[in-house]
């Protein structure tokens, strides 16, 4: 999967910010690459700034050190315009509040991106607005203001914007959160489907466990930090950072793995999350012997 | 962008009427106020031409600086090839003289000095006159030997109309003459001093007073106030050389020169009111709106807009609010003016006069262009600061403005 280049090389990114008096760090030094197509979760809990690293691959912030390459260009240094431009060609977002344009239909939501492309004609764009409408499935509702249409449309005609412009990357800052459980499903099963079949790169940040076990790489932020990177392979994660964790296909092949690897355990105990995303808490507590809750 | 802009104006319809509706109410104002002074600068300037300037007066050459202390030395000998020539001109309504002298009048009891001139009366009555009748009547063509006298004069010598006095006077070989006359009429202008001193008795009578065939001013009346500026430059070059010079009445009227400037410098102080008044308003809807719609601006940038094309799309929102309040403001403006000068607006008497008048509003096309302007202009600087700063604002801090 990793023979092409990286979409985004991320190189000791440091971002500080003034809160009052007192200066945050929001990122120390995090490095990591995000290959051509696959299906990342930047993960961590509120506040760890995951966003913030959202935010600076998509080059609306800019880190306070460091360096980003975005499709092979460093875009430290860039003007705002030049920023913009980038952000037309290659990358595109999907928000947690699906910002659309409330006073534009669907499908002129879809199209809104593409005005500014010069190299898209007309016809092109009227085709691939259907196209991509068709694709998540809104085709009959094309002409509906976003107040006409649900939360789940709604977030799919976001998606079905954010793919328009043919972007080398989609940026998805918790695309689910503001979904009730089954529509935040099938958003992701969509996405995963649009990642498989256009080969489109999405990077996610999300704590929603349903996102990490679809993802195929995971970052994990806590505090500033980089704690973890994942990769997974086949049924299992292989941590680059960490230790690699096999990914189980049953409860008891998960209890046998554990029994044979206490470095595992014990480091799954202490993520609560990735405890979560791998196992259900009881038969952990029944396996591992120790007071995980 | 333009249809976009559009929809965003329609999105919020109360915010926008409101909005539209404070262009709109400044535009009015403006339209109202501008065609009031207008109106009070054409009346002025009719009443000043009519009330004894006319349109221009051709004097010998120095008489304008020098003649009134002696009249006698500047006089026009020869005025008909003059006259003539000015009459060939199709503009020129009438042309008429005037003789100016002064001397001693006579009630049999005391004497008094006094200025005068001489008119032909007919003529002056028909351009319109500055003096109003208290006692008797005007002069007219008739009254070859009447005279009007000023209301001091008639007080100081105990005379009404009927009764007869002698003027006294040197003439231009240094010899006494006199001539006997009837008061027809007593009358009043706006300065009292004047009327105690001032006589005003037929062209004819003067002339022979002075024993001088001979004018000082000649007055042209023209058909219309416009052409004034065209038929002196004319006229002027038609005279040149030959010993006369020529006086415009703006140039004879200090009044109305300084009347002109006041009212525009308040008028000018209206305009920056309005348009201040105007600028705060627009300012504050406006800049409610932005802030609710901070985070769609942030995501026109996230989805690649330059910073110029938000910058360009608030603006564009509020020029179509701006013109659309400085229209709505122009038509109402002119309706409002139509009704307002169909009725009429009752005037105290002017300066220099005691009648009172009616003003309008006068409807002045390049008056009518500003207002909009000023309309347009208001919106589009209360808009510009806001939208500058959402344009230059952070893409991420934006978007976390996002509900």
């Amino acid at each position: 999967m990793a023979t092409r280049a990286p979409v985004v090389q991320v190189e000791h990114i440091c971002k500080d910010y003034k809160l009052g008096e007192e200066t945050v760090h929001a990122l120390k030094d995090i490095s990591f690459n995000i290959d051509d197509g696959v299906f990342l979760a930047i993960a961590g809990p509120s506040g760890s700034g995951k966003s913030t690293m959202l935010n600076m691959i998509g080059c609306i912030d800019t880190p306070t050190s460091g360096k980003i390459v975005v499709d092979g260009t460093d875009v430290s240094g860039k003007t705002p315009d030049e920023l913009a431009d980038l952000r037309s060609r290659t990358i595109s977002f999907v928000f947690q509040t699906f910002n659309l344009f409330p006073v534009l239909s669907a499908e002129e939501n879809v199209e809104y991106p593409m005005l500014r492309r010069t190299d898209i004609s007309k016809s092109e764009r009227k085709e691939r607005v259907s196209f991509f409408l068709n694709t998540v499935g809104l085709a009959k509702y094309a002409g509906h203001r976003p107040n006409q249409l649900s939360g789940g449309q709604r977030q799919r005609v976001a998606i079905a914007r954010a793919l328009a412009t043919r972007p080398r990357i989609v940026l998805a800052d918790e695309p689910t959160a503001n979904l009730d459980y089954k529509t935040g499903e099938s958003i992701l099963s969509m996405m995963k489907a649009i990642n498989r079949a256009f080969e489109t790169t999405f990077v996610f940040s999300t704590h929603d466990q349903r996102v990490m076990g679809m993802a195929d790489r995971l970052v994990r932020i806590e505090d500033g930090e980089l704690t973890t990177l994942g990769v997974r392979a086949g049924n299992v994660w292989k941590y680059v950072k960490e230790k690699d964790v096999p990914i189980p296909t049953s409860d008891a092949e998960m209890q046998q793995l554990l029994k044979e690897d206490p470095e595992l355990r014990r480091m799954i105990m202490e993520d609560p999350e990735l405890r979560r995303a791998l196992l259900d808490d009881q038969s952990v507590a029944g396996v591992a012997g120790k007071g995980g809750r | 962008m333009w249809k976009l802009a559009l929809r965003n104006v329609s999105r919020q319809k109360l915010r926008t009427a409101m909005t539209v509706g404070a262009i709109a109410a400044g535009v009015v104002s403006l339209v109202l106020a501008g065609g009031f002074v207008a109106d009070i600068f054409v009346q002025l300037r009719e009443f000043t031409i009519h009330s004894q300037l006319g349109h221009m007066q051709v004097y010998k050459e120095g008489y304008y600086q020098y003649g009134t202390q002696a009249p006698a030395k500047y006089v026009i000998d020869d005025p008909e090839p003059v006259k003539a020539a000015l009459l060939k001109n199709p503009q020129v309504n009438d042309v008429m003289a005037r003789l100016n002298f002064s001397g001693l009048m006579s009630n049999g009891r005391s004497d008094l000095a006094i200025i005068g001139e001489g008119v032909e009366p007919n003529k002056e009555q028909k351009l319109g006159t500055y003096l109003s009748i208290i006692a008797g009547r005007h002069l007219t063509d008739d009254d070859q030997f009447g005279i009007v006298l000023g209301e001091g004069v008639a007080q100081s010598q105990k005379l009404s109309p009927g009764e007869r006095v002698t003027l006294l006077m040197n003439n231009k070989d240094g010899s006494l003459n006199s001539l006997d006359f009837e008061v027809v009429g007593v009358f009043r202008s706006f300065s009292k001093e004047f009327d105690s001193r001032a006589v005003r008795i037929p062209l004819a009578a003067a002339q022979e007073l002075l024993t001088s065939p001979g004018v000082n001013s000649l007055v042209v009346s023209l058909q219309r106030t416009a052409d004034t500026e065209a038929v002196a430059a004319a006229t002027r070059l038609q005279l040149s050389g030959k010993g006369y010079e020529l006086k415009t009445w703006e140039e004879l009227s200090d009044f109305y020169r300084s009347t002109v400037e006041l009212y525009d410098v308040q008028f000018g102080v209206l305009r920056l009111i309005i348009l201040g008044m105007v600028v705060l308003g627009v300012a504050n809807s406006v800049n409610m709106s932005i802030f609710e719609r901070y985070g769609e601006f942030g995501t026109m940038r996230a989805l690649g807009d330059r910073n110029r094309t938000v910058f360009g799309l608030i603006l564009a929102e509020n020029v179509i609010v701006g013109s659309t309040g400085a229209a709505i403001g122009i038509v109402l403006g002119i309706l409002l003016a139509v009704a307002i000068s169909a009725v009429g607006i009752p005037m105290p008497p002017p300066p220099n006069s005691n009648t009172p008048y009616v003003a309008y509003i006068r409807l002045v096309p390049l008056d009518l262009l500003g207002a909009f302007v000023i309309g347009l202009m208001a919106a589009v600087t209360a808009a510009s600061m806001p939208s500058w700063r959402v344009s230059r604002s952070h893409v991420a801090d934006a978007l976390r403005r996002n509900i």
